[in-house]
């Protein structure tokens, strides 16, 4: 222990500056091995995407000649400029785009008035219903999957409207899942707002209502700029309620992208284009709310 | 006849009034909209399943559901009976995704943490490496395990052209079809899963006083004894929470087995997830998969709440 403590406060013998120098070196190779595992999936879909439909099919592994390579041999962009032609992936695109954007929109309106009302006012059942949240946020997709198919189906057979295949349906249903996360996001969110800001405007005449969209959702801003986001990426990634309640009209990203592995055909080429586009917006709007996601997560969960 | 109705009607109209005076109901009407979304998609759904699971409810009698025989158990002792292929199957399909989950949840934990250890270190660049370790998760789900399925082609992936330059293997590996398509998935998920695991841990590493680090070392603990004393029970509430987690979302492994092996995934990847699916959308038996995904959902909570009451997660250092 003694010994120790001496060779700890001696940093200058050339000993304990060579053990430090390795330390280091270790240090940035294994961060270096920790890039190179993230990043190889990228690096190879992005490749993938440049080389031409005949490389990619005529690679074969045991043959050095055709062995794959991450350097295309022959640089293509046809896969960008064609991407609408085999699958019809900017369509989807589109849909994708609007099922998010209405998802984002709807959650939004309803858990901005339900995060307010959790987070400044006291009523019975508030603990229950928090709890509920909780609880619902853990539900599994698969629980409710059949019934709520089934439910489209009578729907549509009582009332004639049409919920399956069309963006209502799926607008309704992501928002439904993405609410419990952002009601208690939102809730902590304007927790930290000053009580006072809001009893001031109160004083001033305003309404709790008023106070909200006057006062509250502007200084908030930032949050539910998040809260929004999230919403938009959980719904342009969601895969087993999309695969069973859309068509043709109103496929998403997510699961039109399966699209180019059919039984006759691998169209891998057009289909690591698809994924780049497809990655993009994600990737970009969780850039902008990394922060605020990391937090949530941190403090609450969000379905992976 | 009208005037009573009317009467009746508006007293309790008046009584709902009072109470809702008496209760403010401002803070209940800002809940409303999200409480009836959460009905609607949620608690009405899940309600129905349960009644549909009691009736034999098939793409016959699906045209009239009030038709639809009701058959008490039936369907629960058909998905658990194992003299029937498909019991066996159901069952196979639980006991694989246990083994998915133990080997994803802990590999993905263990190096999360690793990974949470070192970019816990000071060096050049650690806000860049802390930002681009995010990138699989952030990937989309179909993307990532799309390029996945790319990478362990036979013939033209990567896996096994890098496994024949080392040697290790004389002819390509099929990946994707029969034995070994749940270590692939395996491999793809714990990619996929682990920057959570870190995301979390770093968290709870930053909550590591740094001084008693450093008294711990000037006392002259080891490398070890400071993770297993010191930083060990600031990251044992995040760690618990964070295999509650993983443990329920693990049991609903879906789009993995989906997007990497299409929808019939084989006997050897086959998750209840996938196979619920199947059991209602390809042999249209809506009756056995809604008791299916009960069954699922009551063992669920039976791990929940057996791990809930053994670990207590949710506490910290100072309780």
């Amino acid at each position: 222990m003694v010994r120790r403590r001496t060779a700890y406060q001696s940093s200058k013998s050339p000993r304990v500056r060579a053990v430090r120098v390795a330390e280091r070196v270790a240090l940035y190779a294994a961060v270096l091995v920790v890039l190179v595992v993230v990043l190889i999936p990228y690096v190879w879909m992005l490749s993938g995407s440049f080389k031409t439909s005949l490389e990619i099919q005529s690679a074969d592994i045991t043959d050095p000649d055709l062995a794959p390579r991450w350097i295309p041999r022959t640089f293509t962009l046809d896969n960008y400029r064609n991407v609408n032609r085999t699958v019809r992936i900017l369509d989807y695109f589109m849909n994708s785009i609007i099922v998010s954007i209405g998802t984002m929109l709807l959650c939004l309106a309803l858990s901005i008035l339900a995060g307010y009302s959790l987070a400044r006012f006291e009523f019975k059942g508030k603990g229950p219903y928090v709890l509920s949240l909780l609880v619902t946020q853990m539900f599994p997709g698969i629980l409710f999957l059949i019934p709520y198919f089934i439910l489209f189906v009578y729907i549509n057979k009582w009332t004639g409207i049409q919920l399956k295949n069309t963006y209502a349906g799926l607008i309704l249903t992501y928002a439904s899942f993405a609410l419990p996360f952002s009601i208690l996001m939102l809730r902590s969110f304007f927790a930290t707002i000053p009580r006072e800001i809001d009893e001031q405007a109160q004083i001033d005449g305003c309404t709790p209502v008023g106070a909200l969209f006057r006062v509250i959702i502007p200084v908030a801003k930032p949050g539910i700029a998040a809260v929004g986001i999230y919403a938009f990426i959980m719904s342009w990634n969601e895969i087993l309620f999309a695969s069973l309640l859309t068509g043709r009209e109103t496929k998403t990203v997510a699961v039109g992208i399966l699209e180019y592995i059919t039984n006759q055909e691998a169209r891998w080429a057009g289909m690591m284009a698809a994924c780049i586009i497809v990655t993009i917006p994600v990737l970009v709007l969780f850039t902008l709310i990394q922060r605020h996601i990391v937090e949530g997560l941190v403090s609450g969960s969000v379905k992976g | 006849m009208e005037a009573p109705v009317r009467s009746v009607a508006g007293a309790a109209g008046r009584r709902v009034a009072r109470v809702l005076r008496r209760r403010r109901p401002l803070p209940y009407l800002l809940i409303a909209p999200a409480l009836l979304g959460t009905l609607l998609v949620h608690v009405i759904p899940i309600m129905w399943g349960v009644f549909i699971s009691f009736r034999d409810l098939d793409i016959y009698t699906i045209a009239n559901w009030r038709g639809a025989p009701f058959i008490g158990l039936g369907n629960y002792l058909e998905a658990l009976d194992l003299a029937d292929p498909d019991g066996v199957l159901f069952m196979r399909s639980i006991a694989n995704v246990a083994y998915y989950g133990v080997v994803t949840i802990s590999l993905g934990y263990a190096i999360g943490l690793g990974v949470a250890l070192l970019l816990n270190q000071r060096f050049y660049g650690r806000t860049l490496v802390r930002g681009l370790v995010l990138l699989p998760y952030i990937m989309p789900d179909s993307v990532a395990y799309s390029v996945w399925r790319f990478i362990f082609q036979a013939r033209v992936g990567i896996v096994n052209s890098f496994l024949m330059s080392l040697g290790l293997i004389k002819e390509p590996l099929v990946w994707l079809v029969g034995t070994k398509t749940m270590f692939a998935v395996m491999v793809a998920s714990i990619w996929k899963g682990w920057p959570f695991a870190c995301l979390l841990l770093l968290a709870g590493l930053q909550s590591v006083p740094r001084e008693l680090l450093e008294c711990a070392s000037i006392d002259g603990a080891n490398w070890w004894q400071r993770f297993r004393f010191v930083t060990w029970p600031h990251i044992l509430p995040v760690t618990k929470t964070l295999i509650l987690l993983n443990i329920l979302w693990n049991f609903n492994a879906y789009n993995q087995f989906k997007v990497m092996l299409g929808d019939d995934p084989g006997v050897y990847a086959e998750v209840p997830s996938t196979f619920v699916v199947r059991q209602a959308f390809d042999n249209l038996r809506y009756g056995l998969g809604a008791s299916m995904s009960v069954v699922l959902v009551l063992m669920m909570t039976v791990v929940a709440v057996i791990y809930l009451k053994t670990l207590k997660p949710g506490r910290s250092v100072e309780d």
